[in-house]
């Protein structure tokens, strides 16, 4: 359940370290975003002497949320943190290496290359 | 699709049961209902915990080795689809979950027999001190003093058409 002012974890190696949700993406007044959504975010804190910097308004997409996923298969999975994926317009990871788990339903959303590149999908 | 066990209470997660939790490690604990995940929470150490079957190995409650335990190891190799190994498979898991818990309850008795012959012994030892205490039943019934005296009550018919105009 992210929503604008939601502080976010980065899980690549694109060079920003923690986002700070701004938009979710969707609908007009989308209130929540979950795994698998992107949004509009802005860099809060980032690497040093990487492409990406401070401040830059960049988007996203959620890989694990802290609120539980209902999968289809009726499994419930619950992260330990808010983490993203910054990718570019067409969904294309910025980084490229992926860090912690990834869920599998980022692969029907058309996430291929994440999911590709996550040491770990469940 | 695959038989789980719970990270607390270590008893089976059918599918659709419980919550899987993903700790940023990549470790995953699988809990078979919220009472398990909510101690998790709590930071509980199951091996603390009384009714989980960590604790109950651990202090000898239940049984703790035993050649049928090979039969739910974890195999990560599928097995080909072979119809005469799936009946096979079911008719052997009836038996085996039959003498599992044969000898899980045999364990269990063995386990609180010495406490039945200890109470059977300080039983015997009180009675032996108290004997004086127990009177012999024909002694109570010759001994008059000792029995509640037999009084007799008689029941008239008139009581019982008195009572016939207040059921109208």
């Amino acid at each position: 359940m992210i929503q604008p002012q939601t502080y976010l974890n980065v899980a690549d190696n694109s060079g920003a370290r923690e986002l700070m949700c701004i938009r979710v993406i969707g609908a007009s007044n989308r209130r929540y975003a979950h795994i698998g959504d992107v949004i509009v975010a802005v860099i809060k804190e980032a690497v040093p002497n990487t492409p990406l910097e401070r401040s830059e308004v960049i988007t996203a997409v959620i890989v694990s949320t802290r609120k539980e996923l209902k999968c289809d298969n009726g499994m419930i999975i619950r992260y330990d943190d808010n983490a993203t994926v910054v990718i570019d317009q067409e969904g294309n990871p910025k980084g490229t290496r992926i860090f912690g788990a990834i869920a599998r339903e980022l692969r029907q959303l058309n996430f291929t290359k994440i999911v590709s590149l996550a040491p770990e999908v469940l | 699709m695959r038989l789980e066990k719970c990270w607390f209470c270590s008893s089976t997660v059918y599918p659709g049961h419980g919550i899987q939790f993903v700790r940023n490690d990549a470790k995953i604990f699988r809990f078979c209902r919220s009472k398990c995940h909510k101690n998790f929470k709590m930071k509980r150490n199951p091996r603390k915990v009384k009714w989980t079957k960590a604790y109950r190995r651990l202090h000898g409650k239940d049984m703790t080795q035993d050649s049928t335990f090979e039969f739910e190891r974890k195999r990560n190799r599928p097995e080909r689809y072979d119809r005469n190994l799936a009946e096979n498979t079911l008719k052997a898991i009836k038996k085996i979950d039959k003498i599992i818990s044969d000898r899980a309850s045999d364990h269990i008795k063995n386990r609180l027999k010495t406490g039945k012959v200890q109470r059977q012994k300080e039983a015997r030892k009180q009675l032996e001190l108290g004997i004086h205490l127990v009177k012999a039943p024909l002694a109570l019934a010759q001994d008059s003093s000792l029995c509640l005296p037999k009084i007799k009550v008689n029941v008239s018919q008139a009581q019982t058409e008195e009572n016939q105009p207040m059921e109208d």
